[in-house]
């Protein structure tokens, strides 16, 4: 019997190729009726069952169906695994012909007989199906051919007799497989017992009848596969004994057998398949993206926590709220005009905020990036909750300008509105943070660092006065003037972590749903649910995340696990500032209700349409589907160097019988040359990280040209160096290549849990990188393939970024170091330290000119 | 690698080691105090954080293991408390471990050039030309990153590790007693280190000089055990004195048999006997130091032969199954890998272990940022990587000890020299 240790593919198909006859039908009708029993017009298991008050004289065709009929296909497949060696070997034994009889006649009537006896006289009725009885009768009859051979087996001392094997079979079956038929199983084994004591040769047709028939119809030569009755003339299979090996894979001598993934890694087919199958997972990971926004793969959002009662309540904001906020963008206003600095507003607000009743404080910080100073000064107020203990809070964020630099004009004094309005009710049970910050990035960020003490004592000041753990925060961005139409909720948060989307959901299901505006996510300002609009969504959503840019106030938030979003009013309509308000009243009246911290929901998503969304499990097989392939090429590529080691140890041993004295050459990896190049390679890689981050904004466009041409001109200097130097031989640049790719997966397959999209994206444009090999008779392949591995180049890839989106290069590389330094942004270490070596890696292989590899090979056989 | 050791080359080395390690240490003032805040680093009982919290006690003559925190030997705190304070004069710590690690290569280097890894008493492997000299072992060390990481963590891993090596080091240049007494200390820094007691006196035994031999192995090896025990007893007298009680006893040792801190670690304790009812606990803990130390007997019995062999083993297989393991234990067992450079043809899944150990080291950390700092995961997400990391070692382990079985079997055998086996 084939055990588990010895699986062989090849192996395992000969023996498929080979099964008999009788079993092949029997496997065949076991499926069809299986397939059969899909359907639920005619209820077959039903109709081919034994049932025991079911039988009569008209339905003991039952005796026969019941073997083939099975419950559901996991009883199915485990019965034919049991029941295919089987059987197999018994009709190798038997004859085709014997084993039709003998499985149409008494080795099923029999057993089934039995059971329908017992069973009534029990008193039940316990329809059985399936192959179970049949595969217990063989076990018996094999038992005891066993027995007779091998009467016992000495454990310990003890003598057990090798028949009483399936006995403990049975009960260990019974016990474990639940529904399975103790009955009808001892029956068969009975059955099988009996036969075995030689009985079977009264049980079977007589051979003389079966030889005639067999000789009449020339079963032998019409019906392949087919085993004859007759062993001595034709030989069981028709040829003679001495050309063929009857039961194979049995019986093979313990010590001494071809490990299978050995001979699996030996097979010069492997080493074809594992570059079609990277291509395949990159194509279906680029597919598979394409396909999320359909509806088949998408989800409809829901609110997950149940305490959040998004749009519940009735909310009162407006009234005399309107000519208090008026009031108040007077002062906004005149402030803004005036040109006043941002300690003068930050006093005239404060004083505003004061009059209210609240605690206030300010906070000053001063952020270096790109040789620029980012100083401000944060105001900030605490509303003690009425019915609260200060453990706590929610924050209101309203900054002096948005990421445009647009004064937000209505947004600070419709917060200061809110400030007022919150006062009055007594209902908060957490405390509510007003925040206002002069810019809308590096002043949530010192902020929030330093609320939770995680801040750089020499840029960024301590706060003087704190409240209770930030449950959530809502940023107002409202630039505007005139009325709006609809709502744009912006969710991305640093390094591409989101918020709880049970806070979106309640965003969109007070603004849409109570308040009846329109949502809008990721700048679709028009959004009709279909298939582009949805693709369009999520592809800037993702590309946004990929960026891993602060996108708003509320992105300092995400990272301290405190879920935010900015709401931003656009478009033409009748909606007013009041509305905006009770957009915000609602939303904090939800986050008050919070019991605990939002968790119940998603943080991994993309969302495609305000109400529609497709979770981790759904996109990651994506991502891990590109990082997989660099994996499964690395792999490729570490047996491709070991192939001439294996073909060589083949040789010896082969030889080996003549000259047994010579221990086995091993033809080793050269392994320091490949770990010192890619070594080299990840550790130049520091050089761009840290000039990009740290030199000043006038700088950035030279260095950046000085980069690029570095960057086209090093791989072929790297490689002429490697070439004069050492020489390397394919195998090593094999190796180069492998390591290089498995330190891509690695990094990117990480990565994929953190930021799901600049892992898909950075395993997209470097998936070519899989593909690239040595040329090394063809110097115009070369140079080909080189002008095209600059054409995605990191840096090549920067310049079309900066054409398509029409931003300057400084713009870009500017925003990237104020990323790195202010909200500690990881993309660029992703970019320099992950992707350019590997790129670097790429070239280097491309360029290379192997030494001569058959030369190599004949040396080492000599050796 | 050719064999030729210059002074040059060996200074370089050290002083290669020793610049790499004070760089990070100055240049990168974040990274030494990040290192030591990481749980792959410090555990329970090997943190530098809670020797200082144990150190501030001691100082204002407090007993160090009051408020449950500090669970280290007692002798480190008159050493700690001889330097000047970390955190105002950090640079002597920095010179006390970079020395430590210089030791240990030291140490390792010994080990090497003995050659003992491929020819031992009782046993030459027919591959024994292939192998590394001790300055390619003793730099794989020194800049396995690994290493480096628990230096600049400050894990005291580092003291257990310089003292097993040491008592290694002393076994196979013939003289048992330093290596008993070096063992000695091990145990006494960490407990774990007494389970190599077993194959370490055979080691000796071995490798006794040929002047003063003793004949038979009961005797050598009842004098070996009372070495240990009248220096342990030694060792527990000074913490008597220092720390004024036995309340050091189960603050140290109690936590790592029964485990009663559970911050999380790259071990599979934690995990477990988070889920544990308390019913179950005491019978669980016997089970998980039980599996821990029947290896001893087993393997050292096994492979009588290669003495040697068996504490490498073993070592690997404390890094994983121990109750706080943490990458200082990983970093010992690579130390020991490369002196079987002579089986590493016979080895099958190198690629594998060294893909497996690579992806667990990055995704680790990013799985427990999901866990702890994000808080998008949970604590399954880490345990799995924690899994994924020690398979990668069992992995290895495994793989050495078929390519020594093999290579003395081939010894044994050698018509088989070649041939695919199986095992079964």
């Amino acid at each position: 019997m084939p055990s588990i240790t010895t699986f062989n593919t090849s192996r395992a198909r000969s023996y498929m190729v080979r099964l008999p006859l009788f079993t092949r039908l029997v496997l065949l009708a076991i499926l069809g009726f299986w397939l059969v029993g899909l359907q639920s017009v005619w209820d077959v298991r039903q109709w081919g069952a034994l049932i025991p008050k079911e039988m009569g004289l008209a339905t003991l065709y039952r005796m026969n169906t019941f073997p083939f009929i099975h419950l559901n296909v996991f009883h199915a497949v485990m019965n034919l695994l049991a029941i295919v060696p089987l059987l197999e070997r018994f009709e190798a034994e038997y004859g085709t012909l014997t084993c039709l009889g003998l499985f149409f006649g008494p080795l099923t009537t029999i057993p089934s007989i039995l059971y329908v006896l017992v069973e009534k006289g029990l008193g039940a009725n316990t329809a059985v199906m399936g192959a179970s009885m049949w595969v217990f009768t063989l076990l018996g009859l094999e038992a005891m051919r066993t027995y007779k051979l091998n009467p016992n087996l000495v454990i310990l001392g003890y003598s057990i007799p090798t028949w009483t094997t399936p006995i403990g079979i049975l009960f260990v079956i019974a016990v474990l497989v639940p529904n399975s038929s103790f009955l009808g199983h001892a029956a068969g084994l009975g059955v099988g017992y009996v036969a075995g004591f030689g009985l079977l040769k009264y049980l079977a047709p007589p051979e003389w009848a079966l030889r005639w028939i067999e000789g009449k119809l020339n079963l032998l030569g019409r019906l392949p596969h087919y085993v004859s009755v007759d062993q001595k003339t034709y030989g069981r299979f028709g040829v003679l004994p001495s050309s063929n090996s009857s039961t194979g894979g049995s019986g093979v001598g313990l010590g001494l057998v071809g490990t299978s993934a050995l001979a699996l890694r030996r097979d010069p087919r492997m080493l074809k398949v594992p570059p079609y199958i990277s291509l395949l997972c990159i194509l279906v990971g680029a597919v598979w993206l394409f396909l999320l926004p359909l509806n088949e793969y998408s989800r409809r959002t829901y609110i997950s926590e149940n305490a959040l009662l998004p749009g519940q309540v009735h909310t009162y904001f407006g009234g005399s709220d309107q000519n208090v906020f008026r009031a108040y963008k007077q002062e906004v206003n005149a402030l803004a005009e005036q040109g006043k600095s941002n300690t003068e507003i930050n006093g005239k607000l404060e004083e505003i905020v004061r009059g209210l009743g609240l605690k206030t404080a300010r906070q000053n910080f001063t952020y270096a990036a790109a040789g620029r100073t980012y100083q401000g000064e944060n105001l900030y107020a605490i509303l003690q909750a009425p019915r609260g203990d200060a453990t706590e809070a929610i924050v209101l964020v309203a900054a002096w300008e948005n990421v445009k630099k647009e004064v937000n004009r209505q947004g600070v004094p419709l917060t200061l509105t809110l400030a007022r309005y919150f006062k009055r009710w007594s209902l908060w049970s957490k405390d509510i943070i007003i925040l206002f910050s002069p810019d809308s990035i590096a002043g949530p960020q010192a902020w929030v660092d330093a609320y939770h003490d995680a801040h750089d004592t020499s840029r960024v000041a301590s706060l003087p006065i704190k409240s209770g753990a930030l449950q959530g925060a809502i940023a107002i961005d409202y630039a505007q003037e005139h009325r709006f139409q609809s709502i744009h909720v912006v969710y991305d948060g640093v390094n591409g972590q989101l918020p709880n989307l049970d806070l979106i959901n309640s965003v969109v299901n007070i603004a849409g749903g109570q308040m009846g505006m329109g949502v809008a996510l990721q700048e679709m300002w028009q959004h009709n649910d279909q298939y582009p609009d949805r693709l369009r969504t999520m592809l800037r959503g993702m590309l946004k995340q990929g960026l891993g840019l602060a996108s708003g106030p509320h992105s300092s938030f995400i990272p301290y696990h405190v879920d935010a979003v900015t709401l931003q009013p656009f478009g033409e309509g009748w909606q007013d500032e009041m509305a905006m308000g009770r957009v915000v009243e609602g939303t904090f009246r939800s986050l008050n209700n919070l019991l605990e911290h939002l968790h119940q929901s998603f943080f991994f998503y993309l969302l495609m349409q305000r109400e529609r969304f497709v979770s981790i499990g759904t996109y990651l097989p994506s991502a891990m589907l590109v990082a997989a392939n660099f994996t499964i090429m690395a792999i490729f590529l570490w047996m491709k160097s070991g192939q001439p080691a294996e073909t060589s140890t083949a040789d010896i041993k082969s030889g080996s019988e003549s000259d047994k004295s010579t221990p086995p050459p091993t033809v080793e990896r050269e392994l320091f040359l490949p770990i010192g190049v890619v070594i080299l390679c990840q550790t130049v890689s520091v050089i761009p990280l840290y000039l990009f981050n740290h030199v000043p904004e006038n700088t950035l466009t030279p260095l950046f040209g000085l980069f690029f041409l570095i960057n086209t001109i090093l791989p072929p200097i790297l490689s002429n160096l490697l070439t004069t130097f050492h020489r390397p031989t394919l195998q090593q640049y094999n190796l180069i290549k492998s390591f290089s790719l498995l330190l891509l997966g690695m990094f990117l397959s990480s990565l994929a849990t953190l930021n799901f999209s600049l892992a898909m994206i950075i395993g997209l444009l470097s998936a070519p990188l899989s593909f690239v090999k040595p040329f090394p008779n063809s110097a115009a392949a070369r140079a080909v393939c080189f002008a095209l591995l600059n054409a995605i180049s990191p840096a090549a890839v920067l310049l079309a970024g900066a054409a398509y989106w029409k931003l300057s290069v400084t713009t870009i590389l500017t925003e990237a170091a104020v990323a790195w330094h202010v909200s500690g942004t990881y993309s660029s270490v992703l970019v320099w330290c992950v992707w350019w070596p590997a790129w670097l890696a790429g070239c280097v292989t491309v360029l290379g000119r192997p030494g001569d590899k058959e030369e190599e090979k004949n040396k080492t056989k000599k050796a | 690698m050719d064999g030729k050791v210059t002074v040059g080359r060996t200074a370089g080395l050290y002083v290669g080691a020793a610049v790499l390690r004070l760089a990070i240490f100055t240049l990168l003032p974040g990274i030494p105090d990040l290192l030591t805040g990481r749980v792959e680093i410090s555990t329970p009982v090997t943190s530098f954080k809670r020797l200082q919290e144990g150190l501030f006690l001691y100082n204002h003559n407090v007993s160090p293991y009051d408020g449950g925190v500090y669970h280290q030997a007692p002798l480190f705190l008159p050493l700690f408390a001889l330097l000047p304070n970390a955190s105002s004069y950090p640079i002597f710590t920095y010179l006390l471990y970079i020395a430590v690690d210089l030791l240990s290569a030291g140490a390792l280097w010994k080990i090497a050039d003995s050659g003992e890894a491929a020819s031992s008493a009782l046993f030459t492997s027919p591959r024994k030309e292939r192998r590394w000299s001790g300055f390619v072992i003793a730099a794989v060390f020194l800049f396995n990153p690994f290493t480096v990481a628990t230096c600049i963590g400050r894990s005291t891993s580092v003291f257990t590790t310089c003292a097993i090596l040491h008592a290694i080091a002393k076994a196979v240049s013939g003289n048992p007693f330093g290596a008993m007494v070096a063992i000695s200390f091990a145990g006494y820094l960490s407990l774990y280190p007494f389970l190599l007691v077993p194959p370490l006196v055979l080691l000796c035994y071995d490798k006794q000089r040929s002047g003063r031999a003793t004949k038979s192995v009961i005797p050598f090896a009842a004098t070996s055990v009372s070495v240990v025990a009248g220096v342990v007893g030694f060792l527990f007298g000074m913490s008597y004195l220092i720390t004024g009680s036995w309340e050091f006893l189960p603050s140290t040792y109690g936590v790592q048999l029964t485990l009663s801190d559970l911050t999380p670690n790259v071990g599979l304790w934690w995990y477990f006997f988070i889920e544990m009812f308390d019913s179950f606990r005491s019978f669980f803990l016997g089970v998980f130091w039980l599996h821990l130390s029947c290896y001893v007997g087993g393997l050292t019995i096994r492979i009588r032969q290669q003495p040697l062999a068996v504490l490498t083993l073993l070592l690997g297989i404390f890094g994983i199954f121990k109750p706080y393991p943490s990458i200082s234990d990983t970093s010992l067992f690579l130390a020991l890998v490369p002196l079987y450079r002579h089986v590493f043809p016979l080895m099958r899944y190198t690629f594998v272990i060294a893909a497996v150990i690579l992806y667990a080291s990055f995704l680790g950390p990013a799985f427990y940022y999901l866990w702890i700092y994000a808080g998008s995961g949970n604590a399954n997400f880490f345990y799995a990587i924690t899994l994924v990391w020690n398979l990668g070692q069992s992995l290895l382990v495994c793989d050495l000890l078929f390519a020594v079985l093999r290579d003395e079997w081939e010894v044994e055998r050698p018509e088989m020299v070649g041939k695919e086996i199986r095992q079964i």
